[in-house]
């Protein structure tokens, strides 16, 4: 890096002019709360609907293939601490304009379809507090309160963070007191722990599962955004990012266990096939003293509160994933446009809202929009590990973290026979899928065919807008 | 005395340097201390207006929030030049207004002096301004410079 040639930054090290703010311990709770918000709130249901009383399973295979992608993103990290994601792994590894691109759009789409599917989730919770407003009402205001919360940027507290996290994590020890207190009075029938109830083989039935478990450990790629901030990234960086990855999926499991002991299965798949929040299952049980009705309200305050978090971080990856585009000048030059106050890109937190809404206008369920984040993520993250083999032997010195190369193959693996499986079962995805891709298209084509001015890319952006300000 | 210049990469936080200069006496300070802060949570963690275009990298390079934060400071650190005093750069990253506060206690800064960003309506109903919150907690006096009231509406 250049940082240290620089006559200025060399004078300021003096007195730690170039700290940077994010110490191991925050890149741990800001991994662990953007993975544990996403999934297990949300999708839990549907899972126990594709699998039966063993999707603990799924959640154990999905959390397995998803850290080994995340060996392979902490092992670029360590190399390129100042690249945001996938893309720039990506154009590092094959310097394939196109294919770059292909991998941003890939990146914006999953993040899209992310937002839809955790605000169908956030509904599904607030339904359960206050039943009045419908659904698609619901998901649409929370979209746009999310867009102006970033738009003003008070998500910036990093002590907000922290404390977000620390909710997300008591929702669920919740769950698992539950579990353990249903334990302990000996009520628990372990054998449907092993239960398989799938219209197929339990191999099958399982993969579906964990097509849909994975959704739950998306989240974790948007530890890039921070890495440029963090302190010492080749030492910190592998171990926040997998250990805050361990440490959700060790919760996960934790917590799928508890919702099969202590549920009867036909409630979790009733819950999971209607868009309810199956999670509460567990808490309607009144298995634990306090009443029943309290629990249910604090729980669904403490569910929306994790959905938030998550939601919050997706809205923040599309709004820069867009700015960084314009500013490489593939997709037009508003998305670069910053407002002169707040310093936040406001026209790219309107598109990006502006498509989310549509997306749950489509009349498209969790599952669904669940699916088509996962089958973009699966295909960026495969590319990310190949990106990672390919780099190998590149920019590496003492500090590099390197990945075992077997984890990594068997990553690949994992990734793509999860993605085949996916595209076979629900095919109608890919309807959506080809509609995010056709959304960043015609933005590239837009710029490509009318964006000429603005040509030498967002600099040039940024001082057209200047006689507007003046 | 040692005088911290905030900026976050607007136009505003070049006029405020700008006015700091048109009316202080240089032999009275001693240091200036351009401070930027990167906001690594933000959607844009730093915006940087002010800087001549330059030619974007060919490729899909990284954000380089932290080049932009650099240019963005050696911008405003460039007002000052040849004025007299000592002119030093400080790259941060954080909470603005805390990082803001925390430069000047470190540096046990004289004064203060940051832009306050917007006009209108979003000036009085949007919470959360790095000006106000380091005029109220800065351990010395601050010099917010406001944008000039614009002539019409736009």
């Amino acid at each position: 890096m250049t940082d240290l040639d620089t006559p200025a930054t060399r004078d300021a090290e003096g007195d730690g002019g170039l700290r940077r703010s994010i110490t191991g311990r925050l890149l741990f709770f800001y991994v662990l709360g953007d993975v544990l918000g996403s999934g297990i709130y949300v999708l839990i249901g549907a899972v126990a609907l594709a699998v039966g009383g063993a999707f603990w399973v799924a959640f154990a295979v999905g959390i397995t293939v998803a850290t080994i992608t995340g060996l392979a993103y902490a092992e670029l990290v360590t190399k390129y601490p100042q690249a945001a994601g996938a893309a720039l792994y990506v154009n590092k590894a094959f310097d394939n304009r196109p294919l770059t691109f292909l991998i941003t759009v890939c990146m914006l789409s999953a993040s899209f379809a992310a937002s839809g599917s955790l605000a169908t989730g956030f509904a599904s919770y607030f339904n359960e507090v206050w039943d009045l407003p419908p659904a698609l009402l619901l998901t649409i205001a929370f979209i746009v309160l999310l867009s102006i919360v970033n738009f003003i940027g008070i998500t910036e507290s990093v002590v907000i963070n922290m404390l977000m996290t620390f909710v997300e994590v008591a929702g669920l020890i919740i769950v698992m007191i539950i579990g353990v207190w249903y334990v302990l009075q000996g009520n628990a029938d372990f054998g449907i722990l092993v239960e398989f109830e799938t219209e197929s083989s339990p191999v099958l039935g399982v993969i579906s599962g964990v097509a849909l478990a994975f959704f739950a450990m998306t989240g974790f790629e948007n530890a890039a955004n921070v890495a440029e901030e963090t302190v010492d990234p080749a030492k910190t960086f592998p171990r926040a990012l997998i250990g805050g990855m361990v440490a959700a999926g060790v919760i996960y499991v934790l917590v799928a266990i508890a919702a099969a002991l202590t549920v009867p299965l036909s409630g979790l798949q009733d819950a999971g096939a209607n868009d309810k929040p199956a999670l509460l299952e567990v808490v309607k049980e009144g298995i634990i003293p306090p009443p029943v009705g309290f629990m249910v309200i604090l729980f669904s305050i403490i569910a929306m509160i994790a959905i938030t978090n998550t939601t919050l971080v997706s809205v923040v990856t599309q709004s820069r994933i867009l700015y960084g585009m314009a500013r490489e000048d593939v997709v037009p030059g508003v998305f670069a446009r910053i407002h002169s106050a707040r310093r936040s890109p406001w026209v790219a937190l309107l598109f990006s809202a502006v498509v989310v809404i549509g997306l749950l206008m489509s009349g498209a369920d969790i599952a669904r929009l669940a699916t088509v984040t996962v089958v973009f993520t699966l295909f960026i993250y495969a590319l990310v590990i190949v990106s990672a083999l390919k780099l190998r032997g590149q920019d590496e010195d003492e500090d590099t973290f390197i990945a075992p190369l077997w984890l990594l193959v068997l990553g690949i693996l994992g990734n793509l026979i999860v993605l085949t499986y996916v595209i076979y079962d629900d095919p109608g995805s890919l309807v959506y899928c080809a509609a995010l891709l056709a959304v960043g298209l015609v933005l590239f084509l837009a710029e490509h065919f009318f964006g000429s001015r603005n040509s030498p890319g967002g600099n040039a952006v940024a001082t057209s807008t200047v006689p507007k300000e003046i | 005395m040692h005088v911290i210049v905030a900026t976050d990469g607007s136009r505003q936080s070049l006029a405020a340097a700008k006015h700091l200069k048109s009316f202080a006496d240089p032999a009275k300070i001693t240091t200036i201390s351009v401070v930027a802060v990167i906001r690594p949570y933000a959607a844009v963690a730093f915006a940087d207006d002010l800087s001549p275009a330059k030619a974007t990298s060919a490729d899909f390079d990284s954000l380089h929030f932290r080049d932009a934060a650099d240019s963005a400071t050696k911008a405003v650190a460039a007002v000052f030049d040849g004025w007299g005093p000592k002119v030093q750069v400080r790259i941060r990253s954080g909470s603005p207004a805390s990082e803001i506060i925390k430069a000047a206690k470190q540096a046990d800064a004289g004064l203060v002096v940051v832009a306050a960003g917007s006009r209108g309506l979003s000036d009085t109903v949007l919470l959360g301004s790095t000006a106000q919150r380091v005029q109220h907690s800065a351990p010395c006096p601050v010099l917010v410079v406001r944008p000039a009231p614009r002539k019409r509406k736009k």
